[in-house]
């Protein structure tokens, strides 16, 4: 049998763990302006959110239906969802690398980083 | 099982409808954060329950049977898994703990479960999309699932000290 303190510490030590991590993943985000959008952990588009001068808004399909993605000057979300959870649209828009969006359902991740992950980067935003 | 008596498998199906109705009330609940696989995980009471009052063998029984119908009935294909992962994960981290706890220490069990549902969810969402890039969540995972994890935790206590009492009576 340990002491209650014992356990305590632990317990503590792991969170502040996972606080320093969060901050560091805060500060480390910061300043990414490329949006990569990846699908089944393939990025299949990037798009320079910092050379955008009009709203994008494009679709992404998947197993649990489309994902309709709003991309404007400086930051990106899924505006609209059709699978039952609404868990992409409810994390809003993203302006920074410190957490991407993600789509369980979809297996969709969009993440902002500092280089363009896809083989053909749309670095001046053009939608087709 | 060998030599379950009636009187065993009739509290172990009673528990796992509670189970299943906490589960099922709770996914009613809208997230309080946008993020996947926050939830307070008040189920996770019975898990606890079981496993310090029954044993390994039935609290992984009305574990499985829970996630299992709870899936079916208020979650969608994917949530299994992730459930499933995370539960087992959870489960094998409390088991050890039972020799080592005392009767006021059950709730630190619930909070190292609750880190282990935490890593199987995470490993589950990197398998499933692919990438590794959604461990960035992990943190944030972490610091609310030991937060609903000492919840639950002294929630158990305090039913297994309520429970004992009744049975010395």
């Amino acid at each position: 049998m340990k002491k209650t303190s014992f356990w305590v510490i632990l317990i503590a030590a792991v969170a502040l763990l996972a606080g320093v991590a969060a901050v560091w993943l805060q500060i480390r985000g910061a300043g990414a302006t490329i949006a990569n959008i990846y699908q089944d952990g393939v990025c299949i588009r990037s798009i320079d959110l910092s050379s955008l001068t009009e709203t994008v808004t494009f679709t992404v399909e998947g197993p649990a239906g489309t994902n309709t993605i709003e991309a404007e000057h400086g930051r990106i979300r899924v505006s609209h969802a059709e699978c039952p959870d609404q868990v992409c649209v409810e994390m809003g828009w993203r302006s920074d690398g410190a957490s991407p969006i993600v789509c369980l359902p979809n297996k969709l991740v969009i993440r902002l980083e500092n280089t363009a992950a896809s083989a053909t980067p749309e670095i001046d935003g053009v939608t087709g | 099982m060998k030599g379950m008596t009636t009187r065993q498998l009739s509290l172990m199906a009673l528990l796992t409808a509670i189970a299943l109705a906490i589960h099922v009330a709770e996914a009613q609940i809208p997230a309080p954060v946008p993020i996947p696989g926050v939830k307070l995980g008040l189920a996770n009471i019975i898990t606890v329950y079981a496993v310090f009052t029954l044993g390994a063998g039935p609290a992984c029984m009305i574990l499985a049977a829970r996630i299992l119908l709870g899936s079916l009935f208020a979650g969608q294909a994917i949530s299994l898994l992730y459930s499933l992962a995370g539960g087992l994960l959870c489960l094998l981290a409390m088991l050890p703990l039972r020799k080592v706890l005392t009767r006021k220490q059950i709730w630190v069990s619930s909070v190292i479960g609750a880190i282990f549902h935490n890593v199987g969810q995470i490993l589950v969402a990197i398998v499933v999309t692919g990438t590794p890039a959604i461990a960035s969540y992990f943190p944030v995972l972490l610091l609310s699932g030991i937060a609903a994890g000492l919840f639950t935790g002294f929630a158990a206590q305090a039913l297994i000290a309520r429970m004992d009492k009744r049975k010395k009576q």
